[in-house]
């Protein structure tokens, strides 16, 4: 229950903010007000569930926080326990809260939002690119110049239409500081997912994922996932639409 | 809205699962047929449509005034307005507002609003504003997919290094990239390929990453993305044409090289062989200098090429001070040597600086300072 609600909070405030800055009439009309209700209460209507089991997660090194000393204590609710003196994350709670953001992916995708890709690091950032341009979305893993969003009128040199929602895959830029994309996010009223690593702050992503943000195994499987909750996002609006 | 939700109606009329909602609900005929198939379009679609049907209107109006002007121009220079062309209209000007100043771009002009004005970039989003690129929020989406396209290609030639491990095969040696006598793009360049702006910084990351790709065992794989970013270095000497010999009636051959100049001196020299090493400038031995400095000016190409004792000079010179004179001279036998010379020297030469010519003319004195340079010595009061 909560989950759909929160879906429905956010799925609302996309809709208000195209109409406000982007997109004038409704994005699709063929699919009638009712057909649109019954899509957004449906607990899982994408199926994202069937996406991965908390085995996968174990397997892709996900549990894996850092050390007890740079623990946040925001971070807490998501702890299982330290091993070696290593925070060790909950993986029940992280494919929970993996679900929810999938889901949210999904129904921005079959909205035809626009999701832009977020990480910083020389290591996976070629990986994070290459998934946004397979799912036909966005990426940016480069130094953040400040005012894309909050100046993008400006720095574009035109009206510009700006992401529905951001998928972080890690919220820290490369000098440990929190990414400034996610308070100007906050700032322009766009959604947020983002995967939180045990030394990171949840408070500003609007769907935070605890898990490890470091790996490659870990990267590559948050980008195989919410590819493909993407793609079976526009998958469906293909099939509704017919 | 009234008018959207009739539009919606309208539709939902077309679609045959929606008949019984339709029927219950009132439908209004007078809604605009039209209205139902309207695209959406984004404001950002909008705003650029606006933006471009000003920017056109503007063209129109400049490409008529400039038209005009053209037609005018040649009545008064008594030309024909039809066959006028672009170069009589350059001329034209010139003629008619003769101007004294260095920068080329501040003289007065007349050029189609084509080249006046700075081309505009295309739209970078569709109807619904959803930008073309994939990295369009990093603000340079051309460059930075050109570095993701080289990690690309690095991986590539990784992958495949790592099949011909696993079948045991050895790389064939003969078959490397050879890079040398190339170099990357510069960045001016670069730029205009991307058609974005690129800092310092960012071209340090490019050149480091194609270095990267080259080093790579495998790397002429991609032979053809690798040359795609680099430029042959071309030998400077072979710009010039090396000029041949000629030979006078005792066939002795020779070499005169006329409008050699430094300062204000213009000099013409005779470069012939064999010779004795015997010099004559205006009639006079090398003692026309008086200045040690001079004469070794003038020797300086000869002993460089080792020819000091097979070559005879004559030099008429005029104009300027010793100086220039020797420099003018020097550059002369620089010049005319590299017909006698073979082709490795030549370039020693051009290394060694023999070969270019010094551009360096007196600066003026400013008033309110004692020279080019130099200042008053300063005093409180």
């Amino acid at each position: 229950m909560m989950n759909t609600l929160k879906v429905l909070r956010v799925l609302r405030r996309v809709q208000i903010r195209e109409l406000g800055t982007a997109v004038q009439a409704s994005p699709e009309e063929s699919i009638t007000v009712d057909k649109e209700q019954e899509i957004l209460k449906h607990p899982d209507y994408f199926n994202v569930h069937n996406l991965f089991t908390v085995e996968d997660l174990f397997n892709a090194k996900v549990h894996f926080g850092h050390k007890l000393g740079s623990l946040n204590e925001k971070m807490v609710p998501f702890i299982y326990g330290s091993r070696l003196g290593h925070t060790i994350f909950d993986l029940d709670t992280t494919a929970e809260y993996l679900r929810k953001a999938l889901n949210v992916t999904a129904h921005v995708a079959y909205r035809e939002g626009l999701i832009l890709f977020f990480h910083r690091g020389a290591q996976n950032m070629h990986l994070v690119e290459r998934t946004a341009m397979e799912c036909g979305e966005y990426a940016h893993t480069r130094f953040w110049r400040g005012g894309i969003f909050t100046n993008a009128n400006k720095q574009f040199g035109a009206v510009t239409r700006l992401p529905d929602l951001c998928i972080f895959m890690n919220t820290l830029n490369n000098v440990l500081i929190e990414h400034t994309a996610i308070r100007d996010s906050a700032k322009m009223a766009i959604a947020t997912v983002g995967i939180v690593d045990s030394n990171c702050n949840p408070n500003m992503i609007t769907y935070p994922v605890p898990g490890n943000d470091d790996s490659q195994s870990a990267i590559s499987l948050y980008c195989k996932l919410f590819k493909a909750a993407i793609l079976r996002g526009k998958q469906k609006r293909k099939e509704d639409s017919q | 809205m009234l008018r959207k939700f009739n539009a919606r109606l309208l539709q939902l009329s077309n679609n045959a699962a929606c008949t019984q909602l339709v029927s219950k609900l009132p439908l209004c005929t007078s809604a605009p047929i039209e209205d139902a198939n309207k695209k959406v379009v984004s404001k950002a679609m909008k705003a650029y449509l606006e933006r471009a049907k000003e920017h056109d209107e503007f063209m129109a109006q400049k490409n008529l005034e400039f038209q005009i002007g053209k037609r005018h121009l040649a009545n008064m220079m008594g030309e024909n307005p039809e066959t006028f062309t672009q170069e009589d209209v350059d001329n034209a000007i010139s003629y008619l507002f003769p101007s004294g100043l260095f920068e080329k771009k501040a003289r007065p002009l007349m050029k189609p609003p084509e080249e006046v004005f700075p081309q505009r970039k295309a739209a970078e989003f569709d109807l619904m504003g959803r930008p073309h690129h994939f990295l369009f929020y990093t603000g340079k989406p051309n460059f930075y997919k050109l570095l993701y396209d080289i990690v690309e290609r690095v991986n590539e030639c990784n992958r495949y290094e790592d099949a011909m491990n696993r079948k045991s095969i050895q790389r064939d040696p003969n078959l490397v990239l050879e890079m040398s006598g190339y170099q990357w793009l510069d960045k001016d360049a670069l730029e205009k390929q991307c058609v974005e702006g690129i800092n310092d910084k960012e071209y340090n990351n490019f050149k480091d990453a194609m270095e990267r790709l080259t080093k790579l065992p495998y790397s002429y794989k991609v032979k053809d993305f690798i040359m795609e970013y680099s430029r042959p270095l071309m030998m400077q000497t072979k710009t010039h044409d090396v000029p041949e010999l000629q030979y006078d009636k005792d066939g002795k051959a020779f070499i005169t090289t006329y409008e050699c100049l430094r300062k204000r001196a213009r000099a013409d020299v005779t470069v012939s062989s064999p010779g004795t090493g015997k010099i004559t400038i205006n009639g006079e031995g090398i003692n026309y200098f008086d200045d040690i400095h001079c004469r070794e000016q003038l020797l300086f190409p000869l002993i460089f090429t080792n020819l000091h004792k097979n070559v005879d000079v004559v030099a008429n010179v005029e104009g300027g001070g010793p100086a220039g004179q020797a420099g003018a001279i020097r550059w002369g036998i620089a010049w005319s040597l590299r017909s006698f010379v073979d082709q490795e020297i030549v370039e020693k030469m051009r290394i060694a600086g023999l070969l270019t010519r010094d551009y360096r003319i007196r600066e003026r004195k400013k008033p309110g300072q004692a020279g080019a340079r130099k200042k008053f010595t300063w005093k409180k009061r």
